[in-house]
């Protein structure tokens, strides 16, 4: 063990973990959020678009992230140059971040894991309570926002954290595409002295905190959203 | 920025990249069979009587849930040589498939460990106090009443577990193993990178179609197995 290589570098990877985190923030609410758009779409069964999402579900599910990313990585850039083409304008494509695809990507691929588990958790929301919500007076918004909505989410959260955390490790492939995050940084720091083992010791522990930290919080939200559960059964 | 695409190509691109299945499949199997075994190995320490071993597999579920794969890549495959060579062990000439292969085995060894934990679980106690009441010894319950029950169980979760390792076997080609994905580059460097896009899309459409193959493989295995099963319950 070099020490004095660890004292040097720790701070280093340290500092790429708000790149880590921003990943995993942004793609976490954009991904979900489609998601959840993508749940309410194929529950409603809107045809053609129901489908269609359906298809890319199960394409966004059976890709390694890796080659979403790798496509990305080469889509986003030509259609947005494309794009600004059409509309009169030249943009150089080679300045936009490769954080930028890699959130892109790992959006695509948490919308689909979280429809299915929205999907699912809406699912299992008893038909009653619906028409329980209805008889009362609300209306189909107020039921789905009141009364499915907050069920839904209390089962689903289990579920979530799971996914999350699945994240937080799926963003150390920004490694590829050459996002400093905490992976790549390690890698980085250890090539020219060859501390490997020192380096990624270090990133396995800083994931693994990551991990029990995230974890705590969803086990302490689950605890509060399925507060009624206790109630109702007492 | 000139960007030209050959989507005809694909098709052909498709059929000289599934040269490597073997490779991707010789990864995939091992892995899954190293895993499940520590898998059951695990779980069974972590139902066990004593503390301290079950304190040792709820840590390592916990550890090897919380690390992302490409960094145990990195610490099997640049770290572990160098803390192995003071010692006398020399693997810079050992196969690259032992590493990959090892990775993918650890990881993947925390979500088979609950995954035979829970369906182990599942099986309502009664069975085996019912097996050994009328003379059955411990294992001969375990094999005869309790496994098959619990494998009925799994197999839903074993069929996910196996998409997602299977995904996983893609970073081979991190390390310079032609698996599908290490081939496909290859064949992109070959042409001098003209064509990237065109093979990862024909890799992902691999991808796609043994996923989905692997999916409906488990729904059949799951149908035809626990079909006498549910009418035996009836």
């Amino acid at each position: 063990m070099d020490f004095q290589f660890i004292a040097h570098a720790f701070p280093e990877i340290c500092k790429a973990i708000p790149i880590t985190l921003l990943m995993t923030f942004a793609s976490a609410f954009f991904g979900w959020l489609l998601g959840l758009i993508v749940a309410m779409v194929r529950r409603s069964k809107v045809p053609v678009l129901s489908q269609i999402f359906a298809v890319l579900v199960s394409f966004n599910r059976s890709v390694p992230s890796i080659i979403l990313l790798y496509i990305a990585y080469y889509v986003v850039p030509a259609a947005i140059y494309f794009y600004a083409k059409s509309i009169g304008k030249e943009i150089d494509v080679s300045v936009i971040p490769a954080v930028i695809y890699s959130i892109a990507a790992l959006t695509l691929n948490q919308a689909a894991y979280a429809s299915e588990i929205f999907r699912t958790s809406i699912d299992a929301v008893g038909e009653g309570q619906v028409e329980a919500a209805l008889s009362v007076g609300m209306t189909k918004t107020q039921a789905m926002f009141r009364i499915i909505f907050p069920q839904a989410l209390a089962t689903a959260i289990p579920n979530l954290s799971g996914l999350f955390i699945g994240l937080i490790k799926d963003t150390s492939l920004g490694y590829y595409v050459g996002v400093y995050e905490i992976t790549s940084t390690a890698n980085i720091i250890s090539m020219p002295t060859l501390n490997f083992i020192e380096a990624y010791i270090m990133t396995t522990i800083i994931y693994e905190l990551l991990s029990f930290l995230f974890n705590r919080l969803f086990g302490a939200e689950e605890k509060h959203l399925t507060r009624f559960r206790a109630r109702v059964t007492a | 920025m000139g960007i030209t695409y050959d989507f005809a190509s694909i098709p052909g691109l498709i059929v000289r990249i599934l040269n490597a299945l073997p490779v991707t499949l010789i990864i995939l199997f091992s892995s899954l069979a190293i895993s499940l075994g520590i898998g059951a190995l695990v779980a069974a320490g972590s139902m066990g009587q004593k503390k301290g071993l079950q304190g040792f597999c709820r840590g390592w579920i916990a550890f090897m849930r919380g690390v992302p794969t490409l960094v145990m890549i990195f610490l099997l495959y640049l770290g572990l040589p160098q803390l192995l060579d003071p010692i006398g062990i020399h693997m810079s000439q050992w196969n690259k498939l032992f590493f990959i292969i090892t990775t993918l085995s650890l990881t993947a060894s925390a979500n088979m460990a609950e995954m035979i934990r829970t369906s182990y679980l599942a099986v309502d106690k009664g069975q085996r106090e019912a097996a050994l009441s009328v003379g059955m010894t411990n294992s001969m319950a375990f094999k005869r009443i309790v496994f098959p029950q619990a494998f009925g169980i799994a197999i839903p979760m074993l069929g996910n577990n196996m998409v997602a390792l299977f995904k996983e076997t893609s970073l081979a080609f991190t390390i310079g193993i032609l698996d599908i994905l290490g081939r496909a580059r290859s064949i992109s460097s070959m042409s001098y990178g003209a064509n990237k896009l065109e093979v990862y899309i024909a890799s992902a459409i691999i991808y796609w179609i043994i996923c989905v193959l692997i999916e409906q493989g488990t729904k059949a295995l799951e149908r035809s197995y626990t079909k006498g099963r549910k009418r035996a319950t009836a």
